[in-house]
């Protein structure tokens, strides 16, 4: 099985990886997509004072 | 989790005028009292920068003692209000990092109280030890997760 | 002359950073005249196998933004610090840690749960988590391992430059650029597009007496226009944040909340801002400190906004 790993991503904001596996006549087996970040904004952000927040998530994507 | 063996690290920050008299009443009356506080000497209660608190958390302390003249007694007028109102400000950011409020304490203590700065320094410890050891988030070596 | 090799790259960032180089306009086709860029995800499809493919140093200057969040993030932060001949910390971000570093008054496992378990719009009835490794029938996956908190640039690498701001405003990328560019380099450990003077020499209202009797939020007032911020009793962090973006923020009527970080000389901008504040509270006895000071409301989460993993106690405990 060969394997052809696409990392990272690119072009695009964020982070993501892609790994497609290729069987012994060059098809396509499986692909895989992975996302390998997380921050946790729906969880921090408890606790802020409601007209903070707008300020707050505008940084979840700054494009 | 506190063991019988903690022995509690204080870290005192006394006013030249007032609190550190004090402490130095204790000291040639010679009352007993454990031998848990680091003392630093200040000009005016005034002068301990919350920087000073948090730095001494970070680094090692188990709690900070922060010491200066009644209200009224300053002798600088007011600088000990201005002690107080930081202070205030200060509990309020402390309690929302987990830090334990009995860990952080402002005492007024007297050049004559020496008696107080003992007892103080006594129940301080005594409270710090059933609370065990400060951890702080200590900056991690290279490769550790947290 | 060879043309600079430059470098950008993000972290746990959102890409506002990457926006901010892009806002320096037409001048982009100044920086590609004397530079080449070996590697930047957002604009260019170089891959990480081609970064572990250069020599070490051969990359002249990489821009690195966004926080240390995961074992990734270190990854990238280490094979680029081998790469490059200067590093830049480069953002709030990977300054100070950012408004990622919220994340440090969380924890880990709580995190985990509201994002995969909890929230409402989440369907996961095999309660999955992501996992370092997985096998699938063709092979194995990995993840990046979530850290217990987040972290700066300079906790895991050595840093060369530290350039703040949230993101950094477009006329000081274009000046650090051309520093840069010209061979003349402020000694290291430097923060570079910044000005070392507060906020509030830059920003235009109009400042008087501060003696504040109560606070407002944001939203129960209509600040004048003209005036200082704070003497109107909202929380500004301008006293204790580095100018050099201009004051933006004040003049739109926006209180500043400290993103270009601390002024030389201070180790943790939310403890000094506690003093700042503090001291021009108006009252007499203790009961109406309290009572106006009751008033500040997320203290935490206002003065440590941009900067909790770079602060001295670094994150929240007993969480």
């Amino acid at each position: 099985m060969r394997r052809i790993t696409i990392d990272p991503i690119t072009r695009l904001e964020g982070h993501g990886k892609i790994n497609i596996f290729l069987d012994e006549m060059g098809a396509v087996r499986n692909v895989y997509f992975q996302i390998p970040e997380l921050r946790g904004f729906e969880k921090f952000v408890e606790g802020r004072p409601a007209e903070e927040v707008p300020q707050i998530v505008s940084r979840i994507c700054g494009v | 989790m506190a063991t019988a063996d903690f022995e509690p690290r204080i870290i005192g920050f006394l006013c030249n005028w007032c609190s550190y008299a004090g402490a130095d009443l204790a000291g040639v009356t010679r009352l007993q009292y454990p031998p848990s506080v680091r003392i630093i000497r200040v000009m005016c209660s005034s002068r301990v920068d919350p920087q000073f608190v948090f730095k001494a958390l970070a680094e090692g302390a188990d709690g900070v003692l922060v010491a200066g003249c009644h209200p009224g007694d300053c002798h600088y007028a007011d600088g000990n209000y201005k002690t107080m109102r930081r202070f205030q400000l200060m509990k309020k950011v402390l309690a929302q990092l987990g830090v334990e409020d009995e860990r952080v304490r402002l005492e007024w203590i007297s050049a004559a109280e020496g008696n107080v700065f003992a007892r103080v320094i006594q129940e301080f410890t005594e409270k710090l030890r059933q609370l065990g050891p400060f951890k702080p988030g200590r900056k991690l070596a290279a490769g550790e997760e947290g | 002359m060879s043309k600079l090799k430059i470098a950008s790259y993000w972290a746990a960032a959102c890409g506002g950073c990457d926006v901010a180089i892009l806002d320096i306009h037409e001048k982009i086709i100044d920086v590609a005249n004397i530079a080449d860029i070996v590697f930047w995800p957002v604009a260019t499809d170089f891959k990480e196998k081609d970064v572990e493919g250069y020599p070490d140093g051969y990359i002249d200057v990489t821009l690195f933004h966004g926080a240390i969040r995961n074992s990734e993030n270190e990854h990238y932060a280490r094979l680029l610090r081998r790469k490059s001949k200067i590093l830049v910390a480069f953002g709030s971000c990977a300054t100070m840690g950012g408004v990622p570093g919220l994340a440090n008054f969380k924890n880990r496992d709580g995190i985990l749960a509201r994002v995969y378990l909890e929230s409402p719009s989440t369907q996961n009835k095999e309660q999955v988590l992501p996992q370092t490794r997985v096998e699938v029938p063709e092979g194995e996956l990995e993840l990046p391992y979530f850290y217990e908190e987040v972290k700066t640039l300079a906790d895991v690498v050595d840093v060369d430059y530290f350039m703040p701001g949230c993101p950094p405003a477009p006329h000081q990328i274009w000046a650090v650029l051309q520093v840069l560019a010209s061979g003349n380099l402020p000694p290291k450990g430097a923060v570079v597009g910044a000005s070392d003077k507060a906020l509030c020499d830059e920003c235009q209202r109009v400042k008087t007496e501060k003696k504040v009797k109560k606070f407002y939020r944001p939203h129960e007032i209509i600040p004048d226009p003209q005036k200082c911020l704070l003497e109107q009793g909202i929380v500004c962090m301008g006293p204790v944040t580095r100018g050099g973006c201009s004051a933006q923020c004040t003049g739109a009527n926006m209180p500043c909340r400290g993103c270009y970080g601390p002024l030389d000389g201070v180790v943790d901008q939310g403890a000094k801002y506690i003093s700042a504040l503090a001291s021009i509270v108006d009252a007499n006895t203790s009961e109406e400190a309290e009572q106006i000071i009751g008033q500040i409301v997320d203290p935490a989460g206002t003065f440590y906004r941009f900067g909790l993993p770079g602060s001295l106690l670094r994150r929240a405990r007993n969480v």
